[in-house]
């Protein structure tokens, strides 16, 4: 929010400068965001007083002006048309830097020289709301009375230093001048003034509040409902010094009743709402729920239908105010109101927030009262707006106030212990240091041994127990004690075993050795298009997929249901960007449910998934690398014909273990292929990882190896096309017994000359034997046995 | 007479040895001393004819000579292989800045080695690595976190919702309350993962990846959070990083405070990186609120926690220079490809 340094300083006798204050202020955790010197592009503007109008002698749109600017005269030239001789303007001289970005030096036009430049109120940076005649089309034409040389930043009051601070959810009261000028006060220990709640009321009058409205509260989310009454309103400009404060923080001035409303909420934190007297129906307020079917027309001109979930203000036929968070146009204050009723209230934080949200409307009312305004808080606001009706002298103030009043605030007092307060921030603070920085928080002391006896001010509502306190204390004695203590780790707690996640370590295994081959790793948005289902052609459960409620986009509106999605979008935007010939994987989650709308949390389920988009890539080099990965565990598993709707159902297999599908990887269903824009040519895989965990515990046991050489027979069979390799290598390593060492298909070839729909394939069985050298007798009669065993089985003939 | 046949034949061969220019010359020559009509041979054939008298002193100097010339030979062989290898080494070349064959190397993504480098150095500090769901209970992800239905500290992060009672996670402190509730204190555990809030910019990310940290035991203070982020800070950037506290404000924390890192890129002098201030506001943290010690059943007198909690996207721009966040999201191999 933001606040003024004068402002603060009407409460607060502080000399330090606008930075130092903003500075320590951060420090104390009330984050000052930016610093504006409101007077930064009005420096060599000065008011002054145009002597002598005269024609220039080359130019007829141009007048040549003799203006007194204090110390000398200048000569300057005009073009505008409102200007007179006697006319007090403002005068922007050699060095002045508009807000507009215009530099002022002296120039000559047409031979005639200029010593700088009238100002209209747009240069000067303000409006007609905020100055009168600042709004005109020409130069802004000052008060008569305005001293002639004095700095234009004086003259208009806009010399002050505004600061933006950013206040968390947990300070309420700080959003306010003088929330902020506490906090300045307790930093610098310098004491609070008070706020001046005076005004005066016309003893002979004998009207009272009631003899103009009754208040009637019927909502618990009303805790407090005040009202005072002004009559013989002066609905007009208000005075600079207010104008000026407001306009200050950014709030346009409008007249007197609106502005003492708008200068309180800002000053106090209290929001006020003036009501037109004589529109109130009935004369009598009612706070409460609002009906089903009722709507209000609200100062923004929008209608709002409401229902009982929305309090409002009403009288007795209808809502007049969407209570706390907008007024409405049928009762609101106008020029033409006589008698105010004006209400300080403080409602219940929460239903204000949810009647907000819900329509739709944040107000710096609402704003204020969804983080909570504190029940004494509304006496306060109240008094200071009749101070101010007072001072100003815009209307009567009518003898009394309505108060109706549910919860009472007062001190609270709490105990806390010095010793724990050192023990929770690790630092001993001084005991008198602790103490003095509570009292300067207007937190009365009493110190008993170890014992703090505290008595809270009802606006701190936030400080409830010993960390409350601790945290008091530190954020004004200074986070900076930590910069350079010398604390070992841990040094009062006991020893912890560390342990990395399983089945995040078994992910990283997998991620180094894809990494290795040349995979980039890629990590997705886990939200993503529906559509995804239908390209995907998911059928089973992966078709449920989880909607969010308040998506910012369709594109990322849903939970994924499958990593293919992430991968196959990822693989055609780097095509689209003319990244060819690539690798790639993710280690992500996707997310299952059987019902919807959710009940209960869905399954997360951890997959990782490779795509391949490369030339002279095929379905075994896509076997290879999930074997690969499949080794690095202890898993058993056997290969089916896959059944996942988005692969090529010839070209495709399942991971199955324990017989549950834990994985499946292959080419690319066409369709899907079309769908997502890429060649027919992609292979992708996919691996449960939570279910590989189980067997992710690699136990070694080693057998012995044999003395003697290893012998290799190649051997070239014949078959039909069907038969199937992994058949033909079973056989191979059970017809060769104890000799088996290892066998390998290492060429395929088909050819006319071996028949049509005939294969060749060729192997390399190697055999061993632990005790002696094999002869070549004893091979070939193993290699025999073989043929004759793939003969018989298979009618697989030797090539 | 032998003597001066035999000094005549040493003499010559030297000399034609000297002339030599290639092993096949040596190899003739060779033939010609010692083969099996070679004059060294020869020589020796004769020693019959040789008086035994004599015989001794003439076979000593026969083989004398056959220990020189062999000598020679070999000594001439030698240097004649060695510029024949010389030859060819000179002629055999590369060009080694022609590419190389083997598989390129792909890359790790820069969150995940974050992620890496962050949980290898908590586990060594005695830190359990965990996970938890990314949809979760309102419960959880707020209410056990201190910050109740229709609160103000909601504010402080737009949430995604699926239900009423069930989000997008919009803060890894929801794995919190869960760890809280199933594990007996002492502990410290770390949890990275998936966040997502509703915010999407050049700086925001709508889903993005926090670690959280949470330490409850019976005496931990601000003092080990202090010392405990100095040594994580300094490990992943640096051995001359420094931190520096600020206060904030978190629901679950009291004391909150924001965590500023030395710019790891200027050394707190002030660079683009850091925005001129040479400092980087990289995490919260601060006093677990008992509040939520309580509320997860943990006896908030008799023990303590702290927690922390940072994002992890942030850390690896940092980290990798990185300057647009949603680079971390696009996949592209130019962007991958430079993280090898």
């Amino acid at each position: 929010m933001k606040v003024t340094y004068n402002w603060i300083k009407e409460f607060l006798p502080i000399t330090a400068t606008p930075e130092d204050v903003a500075k320590k202020l951060t420090n104390a955790g009330m984050e000052v965001e930016e610093i504006v010197y409101q007077n930064q592009h009005l420096h060599d503007v000065v008011v002054g007083k145009i002597l002598k109008i005269e024609k220039h002698p080359q130019a007829d749109k141009l007048v040549v002006c003799q203006v007194d600017i204090g110390e000398k005269i200048v000569q300057i030239l005009t073009a505008a048309t409102n200007v007179f001789e006697g006319a007090i303007v403002p005068v922007s001289l050699p060095g002045a830097d508009l807000v507009n970005g215009v530099k002022i030096q002296p120039t000559k036009m047409r031979g005639v020289e200029s010593y700088g430049m009238f100002c209209s109120g747009c240069e000067l940076g303000i409006d007609e709301n905020y100055y009168e005649g600042a709004g005109v089309d020409g130069i802004l034409i000052l008060p008569n009375d305005m001293k002639v040389g004095m700095p234009i930043d004086k003259a208009l009051m806009l010399d002050d230093v505004v600061f933006d601070v950013n206040i968390t959810p947990n300070r309420a009261d700080c959003m306010s001048v003088v929330g902020i000028a506490r906090e300045v006060s307790a930093i610098y220990g310098i004491e609070m003034k008070k706020i001046n709640l005076n005004y005066t009321i016309d003893v002979y009058d004998k009207d009272t509040v009631r003899d103009y409205v009754n208040v009637e509260v019927d909502t618990e989310n009303c805790l407090r409902y005040m009202m005072a009454v002004i009559k013989d309103l002066k609905i007009e400009r208000s005075p600079i010094w207010m104008r000026a404060r407001l306009n200050a923080v950014g709030i346009k001035p409008i007249n007197t009743m609106v502005d003492i409303t708008n200068y309180v909420l800002i000053e106090m934190g209290q929001p006020l709402h003036a009501f037109d007297q004589q529109l109130i129906e009935g004369k009598k307020i009612i706070v409460r729920q609002a009906k089903q079917g009722e709507s209000i027309e609200a100062l923004n001109h929008n209608s709002y239908q409401l229902d009982p979930n929305t309090m409002v203000i009403a009288n007795e036929q209808y809502p007049m105010v969407i209570a706390g968070v907008i007024g409405g146009t049928n009762s609101c204050i106008s020029d033409t109101t006589k008698i105010c009723a004006l209400e300080s209230a403080v409602f219940d934080l929460k239903s204000i927030r949810v009647t907000s949200r819900k329509i739709g409307v944040r107000t710096d009312s609402s704003a204020r009262y969804e983080k909570g305004v504190n029940v004494a808080n509304a006496t306060l606001g109240l008094n200071r707006a009749l101070h101010l009706v007072s001072k100003i002298g815009c209307g009567k103030i009518v003898r009394g106030l309505i108060d109706n009043c549910k919860v009472q605030n007062d001190y609270r007092d709490i105990t806390v212990s010095l010793s724990l307060i050192n023990d929770i921030l690790g630092v001993k603070i001084p005991d008198n240091d602790a103490i003095r920085i509570l009292q300067n928080l207007s937190i009365e002391v009493k110190r008993l041994g170890d014992k703090l006896y505290l008595k809270i001010p009802p606006y701190r509502e936030d400080l409830e127990n010993d960390y409350d306190i601790a945290e008091e204390i530190i954020r004004i004695y200074g986070y900076d004690v930590y910069d350079n203590i010398n604390h070992n780790l841990f040094e009062n707690s006991k020893v912890t075993e560390g342990q990395h996640h399983p089945r995040l370590l078994l992910e990283r295994k997998f991620r180094n050795a894809l990494i290795e081959r040349g995979f980039y790793e890629n990590i997705s948005y886990s939200l993503v298009n529906p559509s995804s289902v239908d390209k995907l052609m998911l059928k089973d459960i992966r078709a449920n997929v989880i909607k969010i409620a308040n998506p910012i986009t369709e594109d990322i509106s849903c939970m994924r249901t499958s990593l293919a999605h992430s991968l196959l979008t990822n693989i055609a935007y780097n095509e689209s960007v003319g990244n060819k010939e690539l690798a790639i994987f993710e280690c992500g989650r996707i997310y299952l449910t059987e019902e919807l709308p959710l009940i209960k949390l869905p399954y997360e389920k951890d997959m990782i998934a490779l795509a391949v988009n490369k030339e002279n890539f095929d379905f075994f080099n896509m076997k290879g690398i999930i074997e690969n990965l499949l080794s690095k565990t202890s898993v058993k598993y056997q290969l089916v014909r896959s059944k996942e709707p988005y692969l090529h159902p010839g070209i495709s297999a399942d991971i199955i273990c324990d017989d549950r599908v834990i994985g499946s990887f292959g080419k690319l269903h066409p369709l899907v292929a079309k769908n997502y824009d890429l060649p027919t040519t992609i292979y992708y895989g996919e691996i449960d990882t939570a279910m590989l965990l189980k067997y992710s515990t690699k136990k070694y046991n080693a057998t012995a190896i044999s003395k003697y050489p290893i012998v290799e027979r190649d051997l070239a069979v014949v078959v039909d096309e069907d038969v199937l390799a992994g058949d033909l290598l079973n056989s191979i390593k059970s017809s060769c017994g104890a000799l088996f060492y290892d066998v390998n298909l290492f060429d395929i070839y088909r050819n006319e000359n071996i028949g049509k729909n005939k294969k060749s394939m060729t192997f390399k069985i190697k055999l061993s034997s632990l005790n002696k050298t094999l002869t070549d007798e004893e091979v070939n009669k193993v290699i025999q046995k073989v043929l004759k065993t793939l003969n018989y089985k298979y009618e697989a003939v030797l090539r | 007479m032998i003597i001066d046949e035999l000094e005549k034949i040493k003499e010559n061969i030297l000399k034609e040895l000297a002339d030599v220019k290639d092993i096949k010359s040596i190899n003739e020559i060779k033939v010609r001393v010692f083969g099996k009509n070679g004059v060294i041979t020869n020589l020796s054939k004769g020693m019959r004819d040789i008086s035994p008298e004599e015989r001794p002193k003439i076979g000593a100097l026969i083989n004398e000579a056959r220990v020189l010339l062999t000598d020679a030979i070999e000594k001439k062989e030698k240097v004649l292989e060695d510029e024949v290898l010389a030859l060819k080494l000179a002629t055999e070349k590369v060009d080694i800045t022609q590419p190389g064959k083997d598989v390129k190397l792909g890359a790790l993504h820069p969150i995940n080695d974050v992620i890496d480098k962050l949980t290898d150095i908590c586990v060594n500090m005695g830190f359990s690595v965990v996970e938890g769901p990314e949809i979760e209970y309102d419960y959880y992800n707020f209410e056990a976190m201190n910050i109740p239905k229709n609160h103000p500290s909601r504010d402080m992060q737009d949430t995604f919702f699926i239900t009423e009672d069930i989000l997008l996670r919009s803060q890894t402190s929801a794995v919190q309350a869960r760890e809280m509730e199933s594990r007996k204190p002492p502990f410290k555990i770390v949890c990275p993962g998936k966040t997502y809030r509703n915010d999407s910019d050049a700086t925001h990310s709508p889903i993005f990846n926090q670690m959280e940290g949470l330490v409850v035991d019976e005496n931990v203070s601000m003092a080990d959070l202090k010392s405990m982020l100095t040594i994580l800070m300094k490990r992943l950037f640096g051995e001359d990083t420094a931190i520096r506290f600020r206060p904030s404000f978190f629901p679950f924390t009291e004391p909150s405070i924001e965590v500023d890192v030395s710019c790891p890129n200027c050394h707190g002098k002030g660079c683009s990186t850091c925005k001129g201030s040479g400092m980087l506001e990289l995490l919260g943290a601060g006093i677990v609120n008992p509040k939520v010690l309580e509320m997860s059943g943990i006896d908030s007198k008799k023990y303590k926690g702290f927690a922390f909690g940072f994002g992890l996207d942030r850390t690896a721009m940092i980290l990798d220079g990185i300057s647009d966040i949603r680079n971390l999201y696009k996949n592209d191999i130019r962007f991958l490809d430079q993280f090898k």
